[in-house]
């Protein structure tokens, strides 16, 4: 049975369901809602949940496990002679699930029949040729134990999804059941769907911190293999950054200081440019602005943040790249000749300051207004003006505040890879000249992964070690700055 | 019922510090003071007393034009200090705040030390020439605050670290460290317990030796305590001014003699 019926049958037993258990709860009253513990549709929507909410479960659990299980058994039957020289396994399988797809593709045309998909034969049939008719193209002809291999996988779908569809519908009704017997008018609907509900946000909660820890594990391990594969000492300590793709030969030097650098260069020109903007414009706003500027500045400078990076990259690369190499460039109008071409370090930062100005002065703004009125009536009321109230007693109290804006805003820099790849360009340089093109961590794994080295290689792997550190540094900047901001908002509470 | 005393003591003629004539107060459409005139007395407390809402805070800030920072707030009349109108375009709000000193209602100290919060209005108005200048002024300025002998080892600590009370007393002596002619208090004591509130009405007692006092208050028996001339606001309106003892013991108005024995506020 195909999935969605599956579940538009268990929902429509759930909706059933509510109205049986509601019914229910009625009569065991004597159809008045007053002697009953709960609301009538408190009792409607607890058979609901368990009719539903066991059987969805189930089958999510079902469809992430049947594929590893099938894989595993499979597997198990490919002989090692039939993997060839220089593939894997893996290699093999995927073959394996293609040739199976191909056959449900040529059953559901109409081109094959199911007994005729269980029981072809390469030595009798040209399967790649048959498939090929179908629309499903097969890199090179199926070999044997391929074909009986996917026939297995699918005789073994086959089984799974029809063992799936009876667990699925008899845990359903089994809920049905347990839920409508359950319904007495003393019974505790209530309370139950209040823990329902409870375990449904816990759920939704620990979805989003699994992923994380996936993520996180995925690159710890990654990044082991590659330390497996390239001395965690020449890569934190190297001062060379250049990665031979297998296949050209030589090997390669994956040293991060040059990116490192590039990233924190990159980083405080965005910083220098970002921090001192936005702050006075959060003074402005916040202090000097009348209500109508306000409402009229305060959604414009956000605009700015909603801009997507990829358009402040173009901005670097056609607007301020030339016009930086129009006033330092050689033929520029100081005849200086420091800056060679469009991308460097100083277009990358100046953009990459723009797009935080409006993060930094949102932020400051929030915890500038968080400062008690009672303060600037204080200082006012002793004859300071308005810029000696900011100066001397405004941002004096926010400054922990400002100082966690300006670290977010940092992780944020040091995270950007769009303005960095278009303004920075690509060379990985040691270099103390910001009219220099230079590159970052980021611009780097988009540039090993897009690259056409084998994912098992050194160059490849050593974006996950790249990733590893960007995220131990960001993580830092931001568990620090957390700290430093919560330790403000408590002052005044 | 009310103790006087210190009304009955003092009553002299003075000269007229603060005179206001004719004043009002709109916030937006909001009529908050109606045609208010009264005369401020120097080295006197005046006591504010009305119910909430009458306006009493709201005329009270007209006098150090701290309604100037309220966008919505517009002011019309005349007040003089020393004969000179404050709200005349030659004057400067700034420096008239420093010669109309306020305390507010919640302890405000900043969040800097001790020593830093009373050393703010001297240095912003360079009072003091030298480090041990301003040492002085912050010393005197603790001591006519009450509160040296509690902070004198602990002047780099943070002001927001005292008690309550310590508190108001530390605004106070910041206050009074610029060295105001008139000292503003909107309700000092409405946040502390009665001990503290005890020590801070000595305090201003005190102070009326040098300096012209305004309290707002809603203790009709602070009032009496600490001031010798009261004024009654009601609606905005000032319905009777006059000696406190003779508010408090012989009111001529119906609605100051219902407000003191408590059937309105
Ligand atoms: N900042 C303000 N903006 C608008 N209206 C205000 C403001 N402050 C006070 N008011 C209004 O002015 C009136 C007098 O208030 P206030 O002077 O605070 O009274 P009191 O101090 O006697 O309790 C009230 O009606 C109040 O709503
Ligand atoms: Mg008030």
């Amino acid at each position: 049975m195909p999935l969605h019926w599956l579940v538009l049958i268990v929902l429509t037993l759930g909706a059933v369901g509510y109205i049986v258990g509601r019914r229910r709860a009625m009569k065991s009253a004597g159809g008045d809602a007053r002697f009953l513990h709960s609301l009538p549709a408190y009792y409607g929507t607890n058979v609901l949940l368990v009719t539903v909410v066991p059987a969805i479960l189930l089958l999510i659990v079902w469809l992430l496990v049947q594929p590893l299980v099938i894989n595993n058994q499979v597997t198990g039957t490919i002989p090692d002679e039939s993997i060839p020289e220089g593939g894997s396994l893996g290699l093999v399988m995927s073959d394996v699930r293609r040739v199976a797809e191909g056959l449900d593709t040529a059953i559901d045309a109409g081109a094959m029949s199911r007994e005729e998909a269980a029981s072809i034969r390469t030595e009798v049939t040209d399967v790649r040729q048959r498939l090929a008719e179908v629309g499903v193209a097969l890199g090179s002809n199926v070999r044997p134990e391929v074909l009986r291999a996917a026939q297995q996988y699918r005789s073994l779908d086959a089984t799974g999804d029809l063992a799936m569809t009876v667990a699925l519908l008899v845990l359903a009704l089994a809920g049905f059941g347990y839920g409508v017997l359950r319904t007495t008018k003393d019974f505790r609907a209530r309370n139950v769907v209040e823990k329902g509900i409870l375990a449904l946000l816990i759920g939704a909660a620990s979805i989003a911190i699994l992923t994380t820890i996936g993520i996180v594990l995925s690159l710890i391990f990654n990044t082991v293999e590659f330390f497996g594969l390239y001395p965690a000492w020449d890569f934190f300590l190297g001062t060379t950054w250049a990665p031979s793709f297998s296949g050209r030969g030589g090997a390669s030097e994956l040293g991060v200081l040059p990116l490192l650098w590039g990233t924190l260069y990159i980083s405080i020109i965005a910083l220098l440019v970002a921090v001192p903007i936005g702050l006075f414009a959060a003074v402005y706003l916040s202090e000097y602005a009348s209500p109508a500027v306000r409402s009229v500045a305060k959604p414009l400078i956000e605009i700015l943040a909603g801009i997507p990076t990829i358009v402040y990259g173009l901005f670097a690369l056609l607007t301020v790249g030339p016009l930086l190499v129009d006033v330092f460039g050689a033929g520029g109008i100081f005849g200086l000749g420091w800056m060679k071409g469009g991308t460097a370090v100083m277009t990358a930062g100046l953009v990459m300051g723009i797009m935080l100005i409006p993060f930094v002065s949102s932020l400051s703004d929030d915890i500038i207004n968080a400062v008690p009125q009672a303060m600037r009536d204080g200082s006012l009321g002793l004859g300071a003006t308005q810029s000696e109230t900011v100066r001397q007693v405004i941002l004096p109290a926010a400054l922990p505040g400002i100082v966690g804006a300006v670290l977010l805003a940092a992780s944020r820099a040091i995270g950007e890879t769009m303005i960095v790849v278009l303004g920075a360009g690509a060379a990985a340089r040691l270099s103390l000249n910001p009219f220099e093109a230079m590159t970052t961590v980021t611009a780097k794994i988009v540039s090993q992964l897009t690259g056409d080295a084998d994912f098992a290689s050194p160059e490849a792997l050593v974006a996950f070690a790249l990733g590893m550190t960007l995220f131990v540094i960001t993580l830092g900047l931001n568990v620090l700055a957390l700290y430093i901001v919560r330790k403000y908002r408590e002052q005044y509470e | 019922m009310f103790d006087t005393e210190r009304a009955k003591r003092d009553v002299g003629m003075n000269d007229i510090k603060v005179a206001a004539r004719n004043v009002q107060v709109y916030y937006g459409d909001n009529h908050a003071i109606k045609d208010v005139d009264v005369d401020i007395e120097d080295k006197t407390v005046t006591a504010f007393i009305g119910p909430s809402g009458c306006g009493k805070s709201t005329f009270l800030r007209c006098l150090n034009r701290m309604n100037d920072t309220i966008d919505v707030a517009r002011i019309e009349g005349e007040i003089r200090l020393d004969g000179e109108d404050i709200y005349d375009a030659k004057v400067d709000p700034v420096q008239l705040r420093a010669k109309v000193g306020m305390v507010f209602q919640k302890p405000n100290p900043f969040p800097k030390s001790i020593y830093d919060n009373v050393a703010y209005g001297p240095r912003i108005h360079g009072l003091a020439k030298t480090k041990a200048d301003l040492d002085v002024i912050v010393e005197k300025s603790l001591r006519r605050g009450a509160i040296w002998d509690e902070v004198k080892d602990r002047l780099s600590e943070p002001g927001t670290g005292l008690s309550g009370g310590q508190q108001q007393r530390l605004c106070i002596a910041r206050a009074v460290a610029t060295e105001p002619e008139v000292l503003l208090m909107d309700e000092p004591c409405s946040a502390l317990d009665p001990i503290a509130t005890s020590q801070v009405e000595d305090l201003i007692d005190e102070l009326r030796t040098n300096y012209s006092v305004v309290i707002v208050t809603h203790s009709m028996q602070q009032a009496a305590r600490v001031s010798q001339k009261t004024a009654f606001f009601h609606l905005g309106n000032l319905v009777e001014f006059g000696e406190t003892g003779q508010i408090f013991t012989n009111p001529q108005d119906p609605r100051t003699e219902s407000y003191i024995s408590g059937r309105i506020g």
